[in-house]
């Protein structure tokens, strides 16, 4: 009997040393490319963080500048329509909600008392001023692998705004979620709290990739699933996750699910203005991290980023391919949905238009529904967000807009019409009722979720 | 500059390229037949035809029209179906006060060039964009059917 109790202890401590292992390696983003990686100090290659070349020689606020840009500050120390870098946007997380905090100098509200040394131990280890922990909302999980030089540049910047007076929203946290301290235990597990080590056996532009999309871009925050514990699971790297209420999509170069049937050109395009041609165009949280942060980065910077992205091996996610042929021009031909369906009457009356019977939109491409992947998939979640939220982006070309139907149209409208957009011009009908809309509306919003919330 | 092909004629227009065509329209070319309604593509009152196919111009920039030829209001009785639906049009009385009409008659005239002889779920499905807040709804259907028997 002692021997089996025995056995039966070692292999829960083997299966749970494994898990803990696979937990750990798969909390670096950048093990997938192998190869030894050296300190920065020691890197030969040539320089692979701060800014191009163009502006090295620029002053630290200046440079500042371009590096918030990188790391995409502002999207989420912006609540909709308030002042930029005071905070209060929500993040809507299955056990409550956070809200991003004031960063600007405000020594009340915002970070106008912080030292360089507290600054960075923010940003690096996710600890305020006053020693408590940050959620991990706030990415310093990939903020780690800045540089002190990069990160107090960036502070300089910050330290240049007019100050706000915006005191911090209250979280509205469920137990045990609300412990910050329990934060230590996580942070042990999930921040390596290191800054980035170039990879001796990749290209010089590889590493300036890599610095970009994880020390500063932060892409794996939505784009890379999470394990039980909320932490990224870089086993499956870049695969996709929903996040917000968004499908943040697959961008690993898996063909089917990933972007690996894309051209480098089209995933230029895509990240420098949110679009390229036959694939779409970027609304929701990706339209503003290329309207707050993609759009400013130098062509260069970009080329390095499209270099590094076709580096993370393919990850089928289970997306079915993407139909690139144009639906029939007649409402008769093509997918049967049944006839005179309320989904189709919906489309002939808002949408039909401008996108077209066929998808293919005789206004703009970025109308086009053709080959958008979020149309060929089966989930429909960023159809129906789009439909729910619309698109009003200001692009250099300009603006990109469309309208949101939120508001005037039902849950059930909402829904019936993503299922027959995603069954006429994608690879498979989705299946969305009018519940699942009300729960997408729910991820996606920026309004607490009752006005008479009790304090705390 | 930005050159664009309007009712046969080429135009020439000082304006920037992300400028909605409606605008260019009404205030740079003084072609005042094509209103203005919603400004958000739900309303259908600025529709004209762009390489033939319905377009609400306040949402199409000039800049991304290239060389397709644009058809307003102004110009589409040069056209047989363009003629033949304003002709049903003023037999059926069809315009109550009228606003809509423009965007009404463009957009019939572009179901009949790519449907000559279309059924009510045709009528439906191409012109469920096109409002009409006096509910002329019953005459248009109707008229696009006259017209419609009077093409070969």
């Amino acid at each position: 009997m002692k021997k089996i109790i025995g056995i039966v202890v070692a292999i829960i401590v083997i299966v749970a040393l494994g898990f803990a292992g696979w937990l750990l390696l798969g909390r670096d983003p950048m093990s997938f490319a192998g190869g030894s990686t050296v300190a920065l100090e020691d890197y030969k290659g040539g320089d692979v963080t701060g800014v191009p070349t163009q502006l090295a020689s620029a002053d630290p606020v200046k440079r500042g500048e371009y590096l918030i840009h990188a790391a995409d500050c502002q999207a989420c120390h912006t609540a909709p329509g308030g002042a930029p870098f005071a905070g209060g946007f929500a993040f809507n997380m299955p056990f409550g909600i956070i809200y991003s905090t004031n960063i600007t100098p405000d020594k009340q509200t915002g970070i106008g008392k912080y030292t360089n040394a507290q600054f960075l131990a923010a940003v690096h280890k996710g600890i305020r001023a006053d020693g408590e922990k940050l959620y991990p909302a706030m990415p310093y999980t990939s903020y780690t692998y800045m540089t002190d030089d990069d990160a107090l540049a960036i502070k300089a910047y910050l330290f240049t705004l007019a100050p706000v007076h915006a005191p911090a929203k209250r979280d509205q946290l469920s137990w045990p979620y609300d412990q910050r301290g329990l934060m230590a235990l996580w942070n042990v597990m999930f921040n390596r709290d290191e800054r980035f080590r170039p990879n001796t056996g990749q290209s010089v532009q590889w590493n300036r990739g890599a610095y970009l999309a994880e020390a500063m871009g932060h892409c794996g925050e939505c784009h890379t699933p999470r394990n039980l514990a909320y932490g990224l699971d870089n086993h499956r790297k870049f695969a996709g996750a929903l996040t917000a209420g968004w499908r943040a999509y697959n961008i690993t170069s898996d063909k089917d699910s990933g972007i690996g049937d894309w051209s480098d050109e089209d995933v230029y395009l895509y990240l420098s203005t949110g679009h390229a041609n036959g694939h779409g165009g970027a609304a929701g949280p990706m339209g503003e991290a290329t309207d707050n942060s993609l759009s400013y980065l130098a062509p260069d910077d970009v080329h390095a980023l499209v270099a590094y992205l076709r580096s993370i091996p393919a990850h089928g996610s289970g997306l079915p391919r993407t139909v690139t042929t144009p639906a029939p021009s007649s409402h008769k031909e093509g997918v049967a949905a049944a006839p005179d369906s309320r989904g189709e009457k919906i489309f002939a009356g808002a949408c039909a238009s401008c996108h077209d019977w066929t998808g293919v939109s005789p206004v703009t491409g970025y109308a086009t529904l053709t080959g958008v992947r979020a149309v060929n998939d089966p989930s429909a979640t960023n159809v129906a967000q789009t439909v729910i939220n619309g698109v009003n982006r200001k692009t250099a070309e300009g603006k990109i807009f469309m309208p949101a139907f939120g508001e005037g149209y039902s849950d059930d409208d909402i829904a019936v019409v993503a299922n027959y957009v995603t069954a006429r011009f994608g690879a498979k009908g989705a299946q969305l009722t009018g519940k699942d809309v009300a729960n997408l509306r729910k991820q996606a919003t920026q309004k607490p979720k009752s006005q008479e919330a009790p304090d705390g | 500059m930005v050159t664009l092909t309007i009712n046969g004629q080429s135009r020439e227009v000082d304006a920037p390229g992300d400028m909605p065509l409606l605008w260019v329209l009404r205030d740079h070319l003084n072609l005042v037949g094509t209103k203005y309604g919603c400004g958000i593509a739900q309303c259908g009152v600025c529709t004209v035809h762009v390489a033939g196919k319905p377009v609400r111009s306040c949402q199409l920039a000039i800049g991304d029209v290239g060389a397709r030829a644009i058809v307003t209001i102004e110009g589409v009785a040069a056209t047989p179906n363009g003629s033949r639906v304003q002709q049903a049009w003023m037999e059926n009385a069809v315009p109550q006060c009228g606003y809509c009409q423009a965007g009404q008659i463009m957009s019939a005239t572009a179901l009949l060039d790519s449907n000559p002889h279309p059924d009510d779920s045709d009528i439906d499905a191409a012109m469920a964009g096109n409002l009409c807040r006096c509910g002329t709804y019953i005459r248009i259907r109707r008229a696009i059917k006259e017209a419609a028997a009077k093409s070969a």
